[in-house]
């Protein structure tokens, strides 16, 4: 039998439970055998009353006790509400234990006695004391008192009163046996189903939670086995960076000294030869940094380092190292700060590091073209701001690769990347650095005419003018700023919101 | 003629910093390690002391704090060679008492300009 399909059952569980007042829902145990109550309590009358109504119609001469019999059963739906506006379970239950008692005593005195056909409710009396008070021993004691009290008291009552006689036919006392017996069971059986019910669903869902943390045990273990190996990923690449560093270095540096012996000696026939070998070595090294760097910042190894530093000192150096590839280019190279650009308070390098890749790209995509990079301060809701942007009439980029430029490993089509050595590395790098910087990036193109690329920077204004910063200065004022051990970035991160 | 001592482990990367400074009419001394450079700090006497920070056992900012701490090679000017520029470490540089830093490989123009500066300030101070 699939109760838990029954629209009935539902509307039956939903009205049960409309009646638990918050102080019991809280308790499993309680809210469990107040359910049992209520749903004992909603039906309990329907079925109950069967007895006073095949009295009145078996009885040839009916009398007031039925009515007492009926308004005593139909007495148990008051319960629900009492709970409902009150509470006091227990007290409750014992009550409603007591009335039980004396609807079935009651009965019994009024047709029969010990040979009434109503006393196999008698039966009902524990079974429902256990199901409304559970296995508080003290409970139980009070109701087993009660029980004793009842008996003796109709006892007595029976004794030295004797009931009225009704003068019931045999037949009517058989019929009356029997639909009091079905009715009894009828009730037993109604409550035993629901009490396995209940019973089956707290099982499941002691299952589900044994399943859960079962699962969160596992989610745990894979937790510190990912952050092992996130450590044992980020130390390799440490060793690596060396590694691939020092040899690279030899490279770039012997290429280099040939190129400057070249042009002491005036020999240049080597000199074409030479120098792709030294772009060729800045070019691996510029990519093992930039995915070294990368890496760093997935395994959240790199961290801010906050100074004071004079923003068009580091635009203006960062364009210069491109000035190099942008004539190779033919470009024209032109860089435009607005006037009173003051010191500023962030991260130098890795600012230094966004705009130069970002005007390297550009120099690199552009043929025969021009590159302008300008500089301007702006005020967001947040606080103040530098945007920076460099605009190109190179290839451009296609609509359609415009979103995904900013992935790693990102490069537009096979062809550009043989034609001007992109990586797909350096964008993605870009963007994490910004971000960690609280800052955005963004790109417009149109294939073919050129592209915008947009830096936005959060950056707070140093009270300090440019003209007292050298470095040592810089040092002492942050040394004042950030007292011992304690880490700048949290200062920067009250000024802007710290993006992923 | 000004005289430069260079702290590098690497074979190579010393020959190569050695040829190119001597080309530009410097004086070279070298150090293959910290401990030697700290001692040849004080027995060369150099003008400027060109630091590269991995360097094994000693680092060079464990290096450079030493000079620093002899009253004889105090005033050394020193210039640290770092890996890569992204990194926080210019500023343990700083903290350590150098002059100033460079990035490997070295852009010998910007070395150039960075020594000269640095011996200019010194020579003032």
């Amino acid at each position: 039998m699939n109760f838990s399909t029954s629209k009935l059952t539902t509307a039956l569980d939903r009205a049960v439970d409309w009646f638990i007042p918050a102080s019991l829902a809280a308790d499993k145990d309680l809210r469990k055998q107040a359910r049992l109550f209520l749903i004992s309590h909603l039906m309990g009358p329907f079925i109950g009353n069967t007895v006073p109504l095949s009295l009145y119609l078996f009885d040839p001469t009916p009398s007031w006790d039925i009515a007492i019999l009926s308004l005593s059963i139909t007495g148990f739906w008051v319960f629900p509400f009492i709970l409902k506006a009150i509470g006091h379970y227990h007290t409750l239950a014992l009550i409603s234990i007591q009335n039980l008692m004396f609807c079935i005593l009651w009965s019994c005195y009024f047709y029969g006695g010990v040979t009434s056909p109503t006393l196999p409710w008698v039966l009902t009396i524990p079974l429902l004391a256990f199901f409304y008070i559970g296995d508080s021993a003290r409970l139980r004691y009070i109701v087993l008192a009660m029980f004793g009290a009842n008996f003796v008291a109709f006892g007595l009552l029976s004794y030295f009163v004797s009931p009225p006689e009704h003068g019931m036919p045999v037949a009517a006392l058989q019929g009356l046996g029997i639909v009091s017996t079905v009715a009894a069971a009828a009730y037993v059986t109604m409550m035993a189903v629901y009490y396995a019910r209940a019973l089956a669903s707290q099982v499941e869902l002691e299952a589900v939670m044994r399943h859960q943390r079962t699962t969160a045990q596992h989610l745990r273990i894979a937790a510190v086995e990912a952050d092992r190996a996130s450590k044992a990923k980020a130390e390799f690449l440490a060793k690596m960076s060396h590694e691939l560093r020092t040899p690279l270095n030899a490279v770039i540096g012997y290429s280099q000294m040939l190129l400057e012996e070249a042009e002491d000696t005036g020999d240049f026939e080597d000199v074409p030869d030479i120098e792709r070998i030294h772009a060729a070595g800045a070019h691996l090294l510029r990519l093992v940094n930039n995915v070294l760097d990368l890496s760093k910042i997935e395994a959240g190894h790199m961290d801010l380092y906050i100074e004071d530093f004079c923003l068009e000192t580091v635009l203006r150096t960062a364009v210069e190292e491109a000035r190099g590839q942008a004539d190779t280019n033919g470009n024209t190279l032109n860089v435009t700060v607005e006037p009173g650009i003051p010191m500023v308070h962030g991260d130098q390098m890795k600012t230094q590091a966004v705009i130069s890749n970002v005007v390297q790209n550009a120099a690199k995509y552009t043929q025969n073209g021009r590159v302008d990079v300008t500089c301007r301060h702006i005020a967001l809701a947040a606080g103040d701001a530098m945007r920076i942007e460099v605009r190109d009439t190179g290839i451009g980029i296609d609509a359609d690769d415009l979103p995904n430029i900013f992935e790693q490993f990102a490069v537009v089509d096979d062809e550009t990347s043989t034609k001007y050595g992109g990586t797909g590395v350096g964008l993605a790098l870009t963007r994490e650095l910004c971000r960690m910087m609280s800052g955005t990036i963004e790109a417009a193109s149109v294939r073919g005419k050129g592209s915008t690329f947009a830096i936005t920077l959060p950056m707070v204004m140093s009270e300090r003018r440019r003209e007292a910063a050298p470095l040592h200065t810089i040092l002492a004022l942050e040394k004042s700023l950030y007292p011992e051990g304690k880490d700048p970035q949290g200062s920067f991160s009250d000024v802007s919101q710290k993006v992923a | 003629m000004t005289k430069i001592l260079i702290v590098e482990d690497n074979e190579m990367n010393r020959d190569m910093l050695t040829r190119r400074l001597q080309r530009h009419g410097f004086e070279i001394c070298t150090a293959i390690d910290g401990a030697s450079g700290i001692s040849a700090a004080e027995s060369e006497m150099p003008d400027l002391i060109l630091m590269d920070v991995a360097l094994g056992e000693m680092d060079g900012w464990e290096a450079t704090t030493h000079i620093k701490a002899n009253p004889r090679t105090v005033k050394i000017p020193i210039i640290t060679l770092t890996a890569h520029a992204l990194s926080s470490d210019h500023r343990k540089s700083l903290e350590v008492g150098c002059v100033d830093f460079d990035t490997k490989p070295v852009d010998m123009q910007r070395l150039l300009g960075k020594i000269n500066n640095a011996l200019t300030a010194h020579a003032a101070g």
